[in-house]
């Protein structure tokens, strides 16, 4: 014994890494989406006002929980503080989530996998997946987010460059 | 073989299968520790005289110690705590559920308050709440379809919040599923036929959608083969009794695959019709079957193609170029439906236009359509479709199965 060197696993400290600085990334994402995007604006006009939820990895990895405020406002509130969720999308484990983050397999995939968590209504579910892939599209290339979404919409070009734009200010400046 | 690359598969439910098979649950509820089984059934299982058949059965070895036979069309939490406290002051311990899927759904939500000693049921509504094995459960299916004999799932209404409740957990599993061909023996044609197709559908969705794995994919080439073979000749002489249990059988088969691989676009629809027009979940399926797998085509065609094989048999399988198979199962459902239609003197319906409901009106007028498409978007199982499904493309779907037009391909929109 002892001729054996405890490893520790890089990789994992860099997924980890990744992760949250995507959760981060996609958190204030889908705020800047909701302020421009008329189609992510409907799907939020159908939650009820002080719908929580969270995006986020088990056992007790990095997440993200956004919530739409009573007076209809969507608020991005990082990690959170122990809000009480209305949906919790919650994948498995940090391997499989790592694969999603990186587009290396879309988000229905990964739920038909059996990869993702649902904890919550599934009306709600459904909506929140629809905004995930719109955001998905503004913000990642077209070569790659066709990977992400089981069809790459045919947005109006207004629609890809000025409210993709608009997506990408809010979601860098925060505004 | 399909590798998904990653994939889970499980099934726990003891199947016994036979033309006699009733006879053996005392003892099989012996192995379970049980002695005072309690049946819970519906007015119309009842009426049939099935009750009677599965109280004879147990009769030498068991027999039940209480017979509760309200259980509603829709399963609801009343009902489920009123059984639940019957159950408990007779002193039972086990329950025998004899019916379709919604005595069934009420037999898991007794079981969860009777054995969690649940002061209200909805405290465990969600998936995993429920953390250890309940009392034995053996479940009769009385219709040949939903294959809630080996499902995890129960959804059970809450009315005072106008809402469907749905619990899943592997130990909602029945611990033995009865399927005895006296059971659908006297079920009239159009609903073997619906119910059938709606077992069907069960099998070709899992075999197509997004969820396939290889152990799933075997439970659902015997089926549809089952199916295929069997259910013309069972709705043309219902009391063939080999048929009906092959029927049974592949109700059976469907449901593991369905509750492993998931289902599609034709459930997505299918669960809105029914929301929003109240028209029985089989006819939908029967309806929606070649729709979806038409819509689907551009992504799926392999998998439709190889599914030509058990729905039309090997001579026209291998007359078939490997590119036409598709296109040719769909066109063997629709010929299907048609023969169903003629065999049940038109109560199969082919298009949602000719569906009736109890008052011979139209039960899906045209101006629900857009209704129908919107509650569509809120069903879970639209995840698990191959190709996007958006409130036009559901609106399309509708519009031509309604009319009963085969969809016009080129309007789906593909990447
Ligand atoms: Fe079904």
């Amino acid at each position: 014994m002892g001729q054996f060197r405890e490893v520790t696993s890089g990789r994992r400290v860099v997924q980890k890494l990744y992760i949250t600085i995507m959760l981060w990334f996609v958190g204030r994402a889908i705020v800047a989406a909701y302020k421009s995007d008329p189609e992510v604006r409907r799907e939020f006009d159908t939650l009820p006002g002080g719908f929580t939820f969270s995006l986020g990895v088990l056992p007790v990895g990095p997440r993200m929980v956004i919530r739409k405020e009573q007076d209809g406002k969507v608020r991005y509130l990082g990690q959170g503080k122990g809000e009480v969720m209305d949906l919790d999308l919650t994948i498995k484990h940090m391997q499989a989530f790592f694969m999603i983050l990186s587009f290396q397999e879309s988000t229905s995939t990964a739920n038909a996998r059996a990869r993702l968590y649902v904890d919550g209504g599934v009306p709600e579910a459904c909506a929140v997946v629809r905004v995930l892939d719109v955001v998905q599209v503004h913000l990642l290339p077209k070569f790659i987010a066709k990977l992400a979404v089981k069809r790459y919409p045919a947005w109006s070009w207004t629609r890809h460059i000025l409210v993709r734009s608009k997506v990408y200010l809010r979601t860098v400046t925060g505004i | 073989m399909y590798n998904p690359g990653y994939y889970e598969f499980y099934c726990g439910v003891k199947t016994v299968a036979g033309h006699h098979a009733l006879e053996r649950i005392p003892a099989l509820l012996k192995e379970l520790g049980a002695s005072k089984p309690m049946i819970i059934t519906d007015k119309g299982v009842a009426a049939a005289g099935l009750v009677t058949v599965v109280a004879q059965a147990l009769e030498a070895g068991m027999p039940a110690v209480v017979v509760e036979d309200d259980v509603p069309v829709d399963s609801d939490v009343g009902t489920v705590h009123r059984i639940a406290s019957v159950y408990l002051s007779k002193g039972c311990d086990a329950l025998i559920a004899v019916g379709g899927g919604s005595v069934m759904d009420t037999a898991k939500g007794v079981n969860i308050v009777v054995s969690e000693e649940a002061e209200n049921l909805l405290d465990f509504a969600g998936a995993g709440v429920l953390k250890r094995a309940l009392k034995p459960l053996v479940a009769v299916p009385t219709t040949a379809g939903t294959g809630s004999e080996v499902t995890m799932v129960a959804v059970i209404n809450d009315p005072s919040v106008n809402r469907k409740l749905l619990f899943t957990s592997h130990f909602l599993l029945p611990d033995i599923a009865v399927l005895d061909s006296r059971m659908t023996l006297t079920l009239p044609s159009h609903l073997t036929a619906a119910t059938a197709m709606d077992a069907m559908t069960h099998a070709i969705e899992a075999y197509t959608c997004l969820s396939k794995n290889p152990i799933s994919d075997a439970f659902a080439m015997e089926a549809v083969s089952l199916i295929s073979r069997n259910l013309l000749s069972v709705v043309d002489r219902p009391d063939d009794q080999e048929g009906r249990l092959a029927l049974a059988v592949a109700a059976n088969l469907a449901g593991i695959a369905f509750s492993n691989s998931m289902v599609g676009m034709v459930h997505t629809l299918g669960h809105s019709v029914g929301g929003v027009c109240h028209v029985p979940h089989g006819t939908c399926m029967s309806i929606l079957l070649p729709y979806g797998l038409e819509y689907n085509m551009h992504k799926n065609g392999r998998w439709t193609g190889e599914l030509l094989y058990p729905i039309a048999g090997e001579a026209i399988y291998a007359a078939t170029a490997v590119e036409k198979r598709a296109d040719k199962a769909v066109a063997c459902i629709r010929q299907f439906n048609q023969a169903l239609f003629e065999a049940t003197g038109g109560r199969h319906s082919r298009c949602f236009k000719e569906v009736l409901d109890a008052q011979g009106k139209p039960a899906v007028p045209r101006e629900k359509l857009a209704d129908i498409a919107q509650t569509a978007l809120g069903d879970g199982s639209i995840f698990y479709n191959p190709e996007e499904v958006d409130f036009e493309d559901a609106l399309m779907v509708m519009e031509a199965a309604w009319a009963g037009d085969p969809l016009d391909r080129s309007l789906v929109k593909t990447a």
